[in-house]
């Protein structure tokens, strides 16, 4: 599997994040039959200062649980997380990894300016309070109540939250999620902004087009382990090829199909009433085959998209999951979800 | 210690009226209706009057209302993310459990300073040993009740419950034998119960043990009522804080 150029700190030799064989497992519920749940099923991966990382897959992939063991949220149950060179929570206490975490976890009754105030009074250096309100453009909001502010700007909270420490590395986990499309786009005109140079920033999302927009290279998570890791441009054309479809002449359907099967270069052949459905590396051969000798009418070519490059590598197109994927990435709203995984 | 995280907590909890009207002005009223009004206020009971009785009693009520509710809600706060915003901060669990203490401890010093300056101007009357040692045992046992909230709200995860947990003093203290002067089956049954002995404990430096129906309790009967509950809510959430963990 390819990867990409990595970028070179000369400040430092260690790399922003290093995983190698980590595990995750959590026991089964008290008095269930359940097998214990392996949530995060040995990962290696090294990520160097200055990329920009999305960690992409469905809900439940292993993405947050991850990310916890990289912030020291969470002890492995084996391998080891290392951030800069050091421990995850010394990395936290010194200030060179911060986060944005889901919804969830703000003091209510405190204003915006309160809670970037608290936070602040944590840590022995900090960018000043104003400063961090400006760049996640609350300034407006300041003096507002976290409980009345939306999930948008309480995630920009967060996000002036995470600014406190000016980060060498900064995680988003689903920073978006919950959010509409406005809101998205406005959180991450933010982060665009605030894209300063040589931050390493990872977030992990199941917005397709997040990753794609947002980051230098991707790592696929299912199941939780890494079944791809690549630039954008790598991910989709690990998907095969692209797609050509023709409608065909009643009564010659199978035996066409039997045909298609035996071209070099197709993976797949799907019959949909009376079209056909042929992925292929080669497409231009599969259209000629169709149109010159198969009598096939209507003929549309598509390009493999992430999204399917994504359906490809996690599943096979059909299985649950996958498709549970293609749903959740239009749906905004199953940020419950994982607050429930959170506190359980 | 960190001043600036300490004093927004402090405000925090001032700007919830409803709850400061529970924890502070309440116990203040109840010693007006049910001390300092009553006929047999002047009545002498250990080395002081009915009164003063009444007025510890309220004053440890208030406390354990208020150390309920910020060790409750403070369990409620963590599992609702507020713990894992903290932890990605420097802050240690230790410095944060410190600083929630002295917030407890000093919401808790306001009924009782309110009720005793109440006390004092209404006619209370006791030992100045017994008038400082009450409110230092009004003070520290009131922390048991902080174990008490923490597991209430480690158990069951919402605020709506530690309301409910705050709300059950009142049922504690009439069992405890707080709010009215308890006798016979009732009387026994209340030594079993958790405000029993913080309470009993609290008038001791008055009553010396002795009861409005004339009996008297040796002091190893609250000192172990106390100790047992500690070590009852201790172990409990001990237990649900690692059940938790586990889970994490």
């Amino acid at each position: 599997m390819t990867t990409t150029p990595r970028p070179v700190d000369g400040a430092s030799g260690a790399p922003a994040i290093e995983l190698r064989s980590l595990v995750k497992s959590f026991p089964p519920r008290r008095g269930s039959k359940d097998a214990e749940v392996r949530a995060v099923d040995g990962i290696d991966l090294r990520i160097e200062p200055g990329e920009v990382v999305a960690f992409l897959g469905p809900n439940g992939a292993g993405k947050t649980t991850t990310l916890d063991m990289v912030l020291g949220l969470t002890e492995p149950t084996s391998g080891t997380a290392e951030v800069f060179g050091r421990r995850p929570r010394e990395a936290v206490v010194g200030g060179h990894v911060s986060a944005v975490l889901q919804t969830g976890g703000l003091l209510r009754d405190l204003t915006v300016r309160e809670t970037v105030r608290m936070i602040a009074s944590t840590y022995a250096v900090h960018s000043p309070v104003d400063e961090v309100i400006d760049r996640a453009g609350l300034r407006r909001l300041a003096d507002r109540r976290v409980s009345k502010c939306s999930g948008g700007e309480q995630q920009r909270l967060r996000f002036a939250l995470a600014l406190l420490p000016d980060p060498r590395l900064l995680v988003l986990d689903e920073p978006t999620a919950g959010m509409d499309v406005t809101a998205r786009r406005d959180f991450w005109d933010t982060m665009h902004a605030d894209a300063s140079a040589g931050r390493t920033v990872v977030f992990a999302t199941h917005y397709l087009e997040e990753a794609d927009a947002f980051a230098d290279r991707i790592v696929l998570i299912a199941g939780g382990r890494i079944v791809a890791d690549g630039t954008t441009a790598e991910i989709r054309s690990q998907a095969s090829g692209r797609t050509v479809s023709a409608t065909l002449p009643p009564g010659s359907l199978a035996e066409c199909v039997a045909r298609l099967r035996t071209v070099d270069g197709v993976h797949e052949v799907e019959e949909r009433g009376s079209r056909v459905v042929v992925t292929a590396g080669d497409s231009d051969a599969v259209a000629r085959l169709l149109l010159l000798e198969l009598g096939g009418t209507d003929l549309e070519i598509v390009t493999a998209g992430l999204e399917q490059a994504f359906m490809t590598l996690t599943g096979d197109g059909r299985d649950t999951r996958a498709t549970g994927v293609a749903r959740d990435a239009r749906d905004a709203r199953d940020a419950t979800t994982h607050d429930e995984e959170l506190v359980r | 210690m960190n001043a600036t995280f300490t004093l927004l907590e402090m405000r925090r909890i001032t700007r919830d009226w409803a709850g400061m009207f529970f924890t502070a002005v309440l116990p203040a009223f109840f010693y007006l209706i049910f001390g300092a009004t009553v006929d047999a206020k002047d009545a002498t009971i250990g080395n002081g009057n009915v009164a003063m009785y009444v007025m510890i009693s309220m004053a440890a009520y208030g406390a354990v209302t208020a150390t309920t509710s910020i060790g409750g809600n403070a369990a409620v706060e963590r599992q609702q993310g507020w713990g894992r915003q903290l932890g990605l901060t420097p802050l240690a669990d230790s410095s944060y459990i410190a600083m929630k203490a002295l917030i407890a401890m000093t919401v808790a010093a306001v009924p009782i300073l309110l009720t005793f300056t109440l006390g004092a101007a209404t006619g209370a009357r006791g030992s100045a040993r017994a008038w400082v040692l009450s409110a230092v045992l009004c003070l520290v046992g009131s922390a048991v009740f902080a174990v008490y909230g923490l597991l209430v709200g480690t158990a069951f995860r919402s605020e709506a419950a530690v309301g409910a947990a705050s709300g059950t003093m009142v049922i504690f203290a009439f069992l405890g034998n707080v709010f009215i002067p308890l006798s016979g089956a009732l009387l026994a049954f209340a030594k079993f119960t958790p405000l029993y002995g913080y309470a009993a404990l609290a008038r001791y430096p008055l009553t010396e043990g002795y009861l409005p129906d004339g009996s008297q309790d040796p002091l190893w009967l609250p000192i172990v009522n106390v100790l047992a509950w500690l070590a009852i809510f201790g172990t409990a959430a001990v237990l649900l804080v690692r059940r938790g963990r586990e889970r994490q």
